[in-house]
Order: C-alpha cells, then sequence, then structure tokens
C-alpha cells in the first residue's frame, strides 16, 4: 500500500513535470518558398524573443558571452523522422569600453559578425526569425504535410563541461568500505543534487502543420 | 507485511543531462540573412487545417517580441548595423575561434561569499589576473560552472567592468552559497537474518569555508538469534578529504573505519535454503584506516593512490564445516587467520567517467580499473592481489530519447585474501542485498534461473557481470516543480562467482557446474531536487530477502 502511494505520487509528479516542461508551445510561423529553399518567418507574438526574461536581458550588458543556439526539424506531420535539419547559434558579448555589442552569427549562409550600439539591438539579432532557410524543397513532396519542430536554448553547456562538474560533484565520499558497490554497483546513492542545467532556458515551439500546394 | 518496505530509494548526485548538442559548426544552406526591423506586426489568424506554405518571395518580416522590460540604457535601433572587418589574424584566438574585444584582466572581484573563503573560489576559476583573453573566451564562458562545480553555492555570476586603463577589466563573481551539510546515504530493510537494519551517511562538503569534505556514517544491524553465534551488529565510518589541495591537480584524502560484525556461514541445508537455521555466524571486528592521494589527469580523468591498514580481530569456530543434503561433512574455509591479524595494502586506481549525466545517462562512457597489493613486506598477514574493472557505455537512440547500454564488471582475487576482500555475491548479483560499510546483511541464496550450478559461493576469487540495458526517457524538466528527468529501463544480464578451486575440478556436466546465473532489473528513475529515486525491482529485493 505504502510502495502504491509512493509510486503514485512520484509517477504524478512526473507528469505535472512532463505537461509543464516537455509540451511544445504550438506557433503560428510563415513558410515561404524562395528559389531551392523553404525559408521560415516567425509570426507575432509567436517568436523566440521569450527566451529572454529580465535576467537574461540583463546579462547581456555583463560582459560575459551570451549564446543562443536554435535546433530546427521539418517532419512529416505523422513522423519523428526528420527530413531537414537546421542549427543555428547566435552569441554577443559586450565591450564595457567601446559600449558596444558585437554578434556572432553562425547560421545558413555562414558566419558573420557584426557591431550594435544598444542592447535593444543585439536582442534583435540573437532572436529574429525573418526568412530563414530550412530546407531544400526537394526534401518537402508537394500535398505532404510537415510540421516544423524548434527547440531554442539559451546559453547551453556542453556535454563536456556537464560531464566535468559532475565528476568533480560526485566525489568526496573518500573511499570507504563500500568498494565493491563502486566496481560492480550502477550508483553511488548520494541524496546531494545540486542542479546545474544544460541550459538557462529551454523553449520547444512547434509549427501549424503545413504542406507545398501544387504549383 | 511483517513491516517490509515495499520500494527501494537510492538518492544519488546528478547533474543535468547534456540536451544540446554542441553547435561547432555553422551550417551550410544558402543564405537569408536575417534583418531586424522595429515594427511589429499583428498576429495572423491560425486556420484550423495544415496552411500551405506561400510561394511568393517573402515580404518585410516582423521581428519577434522580446518579452523584457528595456532598460535605461535602451534606445531605438541604430540604423543598419555596422559590418565588422574581418578578425585580425595576429589576434590569439582560441580553439573554438573567439570574437569580440581583447581584455586584460586587472583583478578578480569575489563577493557574496561569507563561509566561503575567497581564494577557494578564486583557484576554482580558469582565469586569474594578468591574463589577456578575448572577452568571448570559452574560459569566461565556463568559469561560472567551475565555481558552481566547487557544490558550495546555489549560484554564481559573473560580469566585467571597466578596470583602471583603458583595455582592462576587472571580473565580479558574485556567489550565493547554500548549505552543504549533506545526506549520503539511507540504509534500511529486512531479511531473513538481519530483521531490521537502520542507518545512514551524513558530509559536510565544506568545513570552515576550507574546502576541506568531512563525513561519517553509521549503520546497526538487528541480528536473528536463529543462526548460531550471530550478535548484532554495528559500523561506522569518518572521512576527510580536500579535493583539490591549494588549487592543484592533487588531492588527498583518508577514512578511519570500525566494523563490529557477525558473519554467517553455512553450516547445513539444500543449496536455496536460506533460513537462518542453516547458517552459523562468528563474530569479528575491524578496525581500519585508509590513506589517498588523487591525480586529475584531465578534466575527466582521475588517477588515485593509497594505503589501507586494518586490524582484524575475530574468534573462529574450530572446525568449520559443512553438512551436505547427501550426509557428507565438508570443512569450510572463512578465509581468515584466528585471533588478531593485519591488512596492509597499497592500491592504485584509473578513473575516466565521459558520461554528461552519471543518473540518467544516455551518452559516454565509465571505465574504472583499480589494482591492489597486500604482502608481507608491507606487514600484512595476508599476501594477495585484487584487481577489479569495469566498464559501462551508453549509446543514444532516437535523438537521445532512448538509449542503450552495455555494463561490464568484473575482478579476479590472487592469492589469500582476507574474507571481507574477497567478491561477495551482491556485488555481482544486483537482486541480492548489498554490503554496508562492510556488513553482511541477508543471506539469500539467488535466484536459479538458468538451472547451473544450484550451490553458488557467497565469495568468490572470481567473478564479474554483463549487463544490457535499455532505457526510455520519460520527460525531462526544469526543475520548477524540483523534478528534473524520469527514466524507464530494463536490463538482463549475466552474473558469475567462483572459488578457482571449484573451476579446477567437476563432478557434474558442465551446464550444471558453471557458476553463473542470469538476473534481470526493470524498474523507474527519477531526477529531483532532494535526490535520485529509484524504484526497481532488483533494489526492492535487495531490501527484503
Amino acid at each position: 500500500m505504502r510502495a502504491a502511494i509512493v509510486a503514485a505520487t512520484l509517477l504524478a509528479i512526473a507528469a505535472t513535470a512532463y505537461a509543464e516542461d516537455e509540451r511544445p508551445e504550438i506557433q503560428r510561423m510563415r513558410f515561404v518558398e524562395s528559389g531551392d529553399d523553404l525559408q521560415l518567418s516567425t509570426l507575432p507574438p509567436g517568436g523566440i524573443g521569450k527566451l529572454f526574461d529580465t535576467t537574461a536581458y540583463e546579462a547581456l550588458s555583463t560582459g560575459i558571452p551570451s549564446t543562443v543556439v536554435i535546433r530546427i526539424q521539418i517532419t512529416p506531420q505523422d513522423s519523428d523522422e526528420p527530413v531537414a535539419e537546421q542549427l543555428i547559434q547566435r552569441s554577443v558579448v559586450y565591450d564595457v569600453w567601446d559600449e558596444i555589442y558585437t554578434l556572432r552569427l553562425d547560421q545558413p549562409g555562414g558566419r558573420k559578425t557584426i557591431k550594435v550600439k544598444y542592447r535593444a539591438e543585439a536582442l534583435k539579432w540573437l532572436t529574429a526569425i525573418d526568412d530563414l532557410p530550412v530546407a531544400r524543397l526537394a526534401v518537402l513532396p508537394i500535398n505532404q504535410v510537415f510540421v516544423l519542430k524548434m527547440v531554442v536554448e539559451l546559453n547551453p553547456v556542453s556535454k563536456e563541461t556537464l560531464a566535468e562538474v559532475r565528476r568533480w560533484l560526485s566525489q568526496g565520499n573518500g573511499g570507504g568500505l563500500d568498494r565493491g558497490g563502486a566496481f560492480f554497483g550502477s550508483f553511488v546513492s548520494v541524496f546531494y543534487n545540486p542542479k546545474i542545467a544544460d541550459a538557462d532556458r529551454v523553449l520547444r515551439i512547434r509549427s501549424q502543420p503545413f504542406y507545398r500546394p501544387t504549383p | 507485511m511483517r513491516g517490509r518496505l515495499m520500494f527501494a530509494l537510492v538518492a544519488l548526485v546528478a547533474t543535468r543531462p547534456a540536451f544540446a548538442g554542441d553547435p561547432t559548426h555553422p551550417p551550410s544552406a544558402p543564405a537569408s540573412p536575417a534583418s531586424p526591423s522595429p515594427a511589429p506586426t499583428p498576429p495572423a489568424p491560425t486556420p484550423a487545417g495544415p496552411a500551405p506554405a506561400d510561394s511568393a518571395p517573402t515580404e518585410p518580416s516582423p521581428l519577434p517580441e522580446p518579452g523584457v522590460e528595456m532598460g535605461p540604457d535602451d534606445g531605438p535601433a541604430s540604423g543598419e548595423p555596422e559590418p565588422t572587418p574581418p578578425d585580425d589574424p595576429d589576434a590569439p584566438l582560441h580553439e573554438d575561434n573567439e570574437f569580440g574585444p581583447v581584455i586584460l584582466i586587472e583583478e578578480i572581484d569575489v563577493t557574496g561569499n561569507t563561509a566561503t573563503r575567497t581564494e577557494i573560489i578564486r583557484r576554482a576559476l580558469p582565469i586569474a589576473a594578468g591574463e589577456v583573453l578575448h572577452s568571448s573566451d570559452k574560459r569566461l564562458r565556463e568559469a561560472r560552472f567551475k565555481v558552481l562545480a566547487l557544490g558550495f553555492f546555489r549560484d554564481v555570476t559573473l560580469a566585467i567592468r571597466k578596470g583602471s586603463v583603458r583595455g582592462q577589466v576587472i571580473v565580479e563573481v558574485h556567489v550565493v552559497e547554500r548549505g552543504t551539510l549533506v545526506l549520503n546515504r539511507l540504509w534500511f530493510g529486512t531479511t531473513t537474518l538481519s530483521p531490521w537494519w537502520l542507518g545512514t551517511d551524513l558530509g559536510e562538503r565544506n568545513l570552515l569555508g576550507l574546502g576541506i569534505a568531512v563525513g561519517g556514517g553509521f549503520i546497526y544491524a538487528r541480528q536473528t538469534a536463529d543462526a548460531a553465534g550471530a550478535r548484532d551488529q554495528y559500523a561506522g565510518e569518518l572521512r576527510l578529504s580536500i579535493p583539490s589541495v591549494r588549487g592543484t591537480e592533487w588531492g588527498v584524502g583518508g577514512a578511519a573505519t570500525l566494523v563490529h560484525g557477525s558473519e554467517p556461514f553455512r553450516v547445513s541445508g539444500a543449496p536455496g535454503d536460506a533460513s537462518a537455521k542453516t547458517q552459523r555466524a562468528f563474530p569479528y571486528r575491524r578496525l581500519g584506516a585508509r590513506l589517498g592521494a588523487t591525480y586529475d589527469v584531465s578534466a575527466l580523468t582521475q588517477l588515485s593512490m593509497g594505503v589501507r591498514a586494518e586490524a582484524i580481530d575475530t574468534t573462529l569456530p574450530v572446525a568449520p564445516a559443512r553438512v551436505l543434503p547427501d550426509g557428507r561433512v565438508v570443512a569450510v574455509d572463512l578465509h581468515l587467520d584466528p585471533g588478531q591479524s593485519r591488512v596492509v595494502t597499497a592500491s592504485l586506481s584509473f578513473d575516466r567517467d565521459t558520461r554528461p549525466d552519471p543518473i540518467l545517462p544516455h551518452a559516454g562512457g565509465h571505465l574504472l580499473v583499480s589494482a591492489e597489493l597486500g604482502n608481507a613486506l608491507l606487514g600484512s598477514s595476508y599476501d594477495y592481489a585484487t584487481f577489479f574493472g569495469s566498464y559501462e557505455h551508453y549509446w543514444p537512440l532516437r535523438g537521445e530519447h532512448h538509449a542503450i547500454a552495455v555494463k561490464l564488471a568484473g575482478g579476479v582475487v590472487i592469492g589469500s585474501a582476507p574474507r571481507f576482500d574477497r567478491i561477495y555475491i551482491a556485488d555481482v548479483d544486483r537482486m541480492l542485498t548489498p554490503r554496508a560499510l562492510g556488513l553482511v546483511l541477508s543471506t539469500a541464496a539467488p535466484l536459479a534461473i538458468l538451472g547451473t550450478r544450484a550451490d553458488k559461493p557467497s565469495y568468490g576469487d572470481l567473478g564479474g557481470s554483463a549487463t544490457v540495458e535499455y532505457a526510455v526517457r520519460l520527460f525531462r524538466g526544469s526543475g520548477k516543480r524540483r523534478v528534473y528527468g524520469g527514466d524507464a529501463f530494463a536490463g538482463v544480464g549475466l552474473w558469475g562467482l567462483a572459488e578457482t578451486a571449484d573451476l579446477r575440478a567437476r563432478d557434474t556436466g558442465l551446464a550444471a557446474s558453471l557458476p553463473i546465473d542470469l538476473y534481470a532489473d526493470a524498474g523507474l528513475r527519477l531526477d529531483t531536487d532532494i535526490g535520485t529515486f529509484e524504484l526497481t525491482i532488483a533494489n526492492a529485493l535487495g531490501r527484503l530477502r
């Protein structure tokens, strides 16, 4: 009985957390055929601007770099197998002496560096998705319905850094008698669980279904 | 119910799993540079069905709304952005081709620490006063995590402000301290041999703000009177370690342990009969200490070396023997010297762990190998060597939503090792009750699934396990509700444990004599703010048999 209550409670927490954190936000987006490419634009009130709350916005002026990573997948509506993928990285750093923002944009078309004067401008460059080529038209058959899935992360942490931090945190028991467990057991049992997020903030966005009409 | 707990709880150290790939390569699709414009447009109506992609050239696009308050330094857009000339080829770029102004760190200013000494924080930083770097340097980006990794702080923020001379900056590091008293382990359960046991292990990771970790554990186990000679057991341990001595790659640590135990061994009964009446126990006392040093070969690789000295005091039965079901009487080797003896060893181990998330791993691997030598030259009563190793690797599937893992672990004991240094059956069969601070808490026989050798030894000098595990990500969260992630998993594996002498001669067929068997496990792992809960079949069995 006690086990059932505990299990039910944990599963309820898990289900609530899933509902809160994993469910993608549905946004209406604009898709345009241009040349050989499909281009994407976000539409108000959507977009990825909400990635920045007040704290993150003010952090743009600290002189410490901020990075936005956007991962885009296009999949058939009834499948999780992507037909096209895109990875975009945008970084900004503030020059405290010249009082300008330098941005490094890695996205379709290659890398470019720009400088802007105001923080709001820097934010716009970090979050704008306008006419962004996201797929070759050749991979999108006419009249087949697709959806676009987007995961946007603010200041993601590399796996190597996470592994390094985790290793430091998991040390400290000093080698007692439970030596066997270290070799044969799967886990070290510790309640101490300081969480270091894999990103300052994550947005999961999904577009409305779309298709290429017959020309 | 007999008061038995019907679930198992294991709490673990955890960090967030890697969610994003490392975007080191820019995409190469055709370009369409974004052009911010200041005027947002009203939202478009959403059709009920799929929307066709426009075939006309794109119109000027709206901007995403930032969703933030504008600060005092925010002004209107300044028109077209200023193009930047190509990077100076002579600039001191690093491996990820940093950009932004080159700065000279004039000073590092640490604030917010009341218990932790500033020097501890400075040593953890990958930057130092006097260094020249780009303001986008990887070291600046990762400095926050290096300080967080100390485990002493709830949050760490960095900022840069002007220094005394143009081009020079002061790096401000602000920390928010957290409680560093931690609960490492809980031991509890009930078995036929031990009606109940209870224990805990606590630690303080930042003693007096010096970055020194201390800890200790204690367990008490009630023993049943059905096993002749059994007595209540208890064990305690004290530990101290300095993970990084004066900011270097070297660390030191030590532990002292006292075990007041009662070790069971089988004297009668069929192989599958785990009742206490088939057991007899002898008392022992162990008092020992370990001293060790660690060296961080790299961020993910560590070398450890240590020495151990232990005094064992035991009263052994005069002629321990077992009556087999067919009436024969065989001698039992308890692998201990009667009376007082000493164990003195030197050890060396190597650890490399590349798993971004050790709690809910979906990628990376973990290698751990160790050798320990005890010899009369060191003053030991036992001449022996042990070699242990484990390796597990995780392969992500379906975009890291699933993972398959192979886990291998094994060891060999050479020479006349003391009983406590031999491989215990619960070390290799996870469906049995593991030792806690060295105490044996159950005499349950392993489940006989394969129909191989029925009478498997409790201790062996050759043992190991091989497991294949499949995990499915149930969810990942931000922790807003104190839940970070959950996995369902199922695994199956082979385990084996043998005395070398048993392998040299057999009186049955090969299959019936092999000291191996199958084990399986399945359950749920939840990563939460207070630890990781593991609800698994094997864990429950290990606390109830």
